[in-house]
């Protein structure tokens, strides 16, 4: 598939996507997240690895998704496609189909490394989480890729945009350290937002851990319908 | 012959502006058929709803038996659109561009054709941020012609482009016409137009103002056959009048005179040359009318 030996030869996009989430991996996992979490008995890294799993999922499919769009409409190739009788919705799967192999690849590089330098594999039954967790999030993110793509005026503004987005809400999610304290206040406003939504869910497939998994499944439903609804309305192809 | 588009009375307004206001021309299967018009004139549109990007106001339009906007995905099958300032995936290289762009129809052109039609053969595995432009056009045709189309779309093919360039991208278009694909131009280029087109049509002020052939344009248009020549030394100091019936007009040292029917004119002014012992008419020329000539006529008025 020509999308995907374009991501390889694209060594910005390559980069960014699979070697940040796993230097990240390895800097943080190997201090900060080393000990057991506070008043309890289970490894920080338990939670850190799928962390770093939702960061590598909203990297793949919000940052590099929606800069791929928007640099796509800005070379006029999408308007190219839509000579084609690809009809829209074909070509648009597509895209996601391949956002989808790059956060599975990208996944199976993290969860490696977890198990092999940080003994942190997923708990037995935990797999109906990590499978829901990362479809649900690269729907999910895949629709706010496509919504930010709309939003961007520029294809170099697509990227600003979308880190500027996400990564505040990252560092109070507590996905790069879990005891990153946050008020509580602010720990409630980043609830609505799927970034923790999808951390937590990705959480329990590696260990039980005290969190409402029902209200995290129904903010990721409801971006996902906010971001498809919003890319319906403003999505353009040239 | 069958009839490829079929046009009538098409009307197109954006809210209070009439953009096409009955619009009729015919483009027969097999044939190179150029619609040439100022900016604004709405060729734009006009394609762009053949093509079907855009809801008409009015009007029947049928292209290959379709109705564009009622069928456009069918219609996409059969068509092939050059669009302008279209781009290319940066990394694509571009034998493996065409290959993923083939995979969108369902009956696709053979590879190797595809790039020897566009004489891109030996650039087949150059990443095409490398192409120079008229390559890149010549790709953007390749990936038009992806799906065999029956009837291509291009929209100024040659535009930007050095002598050679267009050549070639001009040597394309006879290839394609050499296939028996309908082609739809549109160009700013007159002799462009003049050098592909088998018939021309002039769309000025929402309607067509004249359509046929390049000859049927010129004749359309009023535009008088020249005949050049040096004036003699003798027609030039008054001593000898020039024939009054060609209505000769003397500026400096050429001599002009303009008519409808250029073998009578020529056998009565080498005649008045002969009576009048002024020997060989010299840098004698006859020019007939060119499509730039006729344009020009008829969307400035004869500002010329």
């Amino acid at each position: 598939m020509l999308e995907q030996r374009s991501f390889w030869r694209s060594a910005e996009y390559a980069l960014f996507t699979f070697a940040l989430p796993i230097a990240l991996l390895l800097l943080i996992g190997s201090t900060t997240a080393t000990g057991d979490l506070p008043g309890t008995r289970v490894a920080g890294q338990m939670i850190f690895v799928p962390s770093i799993i939702a960061f590598g999922v909203i990297v793949a499919a919000y940052v590099n998704l929606g800069a791929k769009l928007a640099t796509l409409r800005h070379d006029g190739v999408l308007k190219r496609i839509r000579t084609t009788p690809l009809p829209a919705g074909a070509y648009l799967s597509g895209v996601l189909g391949s956002t989808a192999a790059t956060t599975l690849a990208i996944t199976a590089s993290i969860m490696a490394i977890g198990a092999f330098a940080f003994h942190a594999v997923p708990r037995a039954g935990g797999l109906p989480e990590l499978a829901g967790g990362l479809a649900l999030g690269v729907l999910c993110f895949g629709a706010l890729g496509l919504a930010l793509s709309a939003v961007a005026g520029s294809a170099e503004s697509a990227a600003p945009i979308a880190n500027a987005s996400y990564l505040p809400l990252a560092i109070m999610s507590g996905i790069f350290d879990p005891t990153f304290p946050v008020p509580h206040w602010l720990s409630a406003a980043v609830g609505v937002f799927p970034v923790r939504a999808l951390a937590q869910i990705l959480q329990q497939s590696y260990t039980p851990v005290a969190h409402a998994p029902l209200t995290d499944l129904l903010v990721l439903l409801a971006w996902t319908a906010a971001g498809c609804g919003f890319a319906a309305w403003r999505f353009k192809w040239h | 012959m069958s009839t490829a588009i079929e046009v009538g009375a098409l009307t197109m307004s954006y809210a209070e502006r009439h953009v096409l206001k009955g619009v009729d021309f015919e483009v027969k299967s097999g044939e190179v058929f150029c619609l040439l018009g100022p900016n604004g004139a709405g060729k734009t549109t006009t394609v762009e709803i053949l093509e079907g990007f855009r809801q008409r106001t009015g009007g029947t339009v049928t292209v290959l038996g379709m109705d564009p906007q009622a069928q456009p995905v069918r219609l996409r099958e059969r068509i092939g659109i050059v669009l302008q300032e279209c781009g290319f995936p940066r990394q694509a290289r571009v034998a493996e561009l065409i290959d993923s762009w083939r995979a969108y129809y369902r009956k696709p052109r053979a590879l190797a054709d595809l790039l020897s039609v566009v004489e891109l053969t030996e650039d087949r595995n150059v990443q095409v941020r490398r192409l120079s432009g008229g390559q890149r056009r010549r790709l953007d045709l390749a990936l038009a012609l992806a799906g065999d189309p029956d009837l291509i779309f291009l929209d100024e093919p040659t535009t930007g482009f050095d002598p050679e360039s267009r050549r070639r991208c001009w040597a394309a278009i006879e290839n394609l016409r050499a296939l028996g694909k309908t082609i739809l131009l549109t160009t700013h280029y007159l002799d462009e137009a003049e050098r592909l087109a088998d018939r021309v049509a002039i769309l000025q002020g929402g309607r067509i103002q004249v359509a046929g052939s390049v000859r049927h344009v010129a004749r359309q248009a009023g535009v008088k056959t020249k005949i050049k020549f040096a004036a003699p030394e003798r027609v030039r100091d008054g001593s000898v009048a020039p024939p009054s019936c060609l209505g000769v007009v003397v500026s400096g040292e050429v001599a002009v005179c303009q008519t409808e029917n250029s073998a009578t004119a020529l056998r009565e002014l080498l005649g008045w040359a002969a009576a009048n012992n002024l020997g060989d008419l010299d840098d004698l020329s006859v020019e007939t009318p060119t499509l730039e000539d006729a344009y020009l006529h008829l969307v400035t008025g004869g500002l010329n």
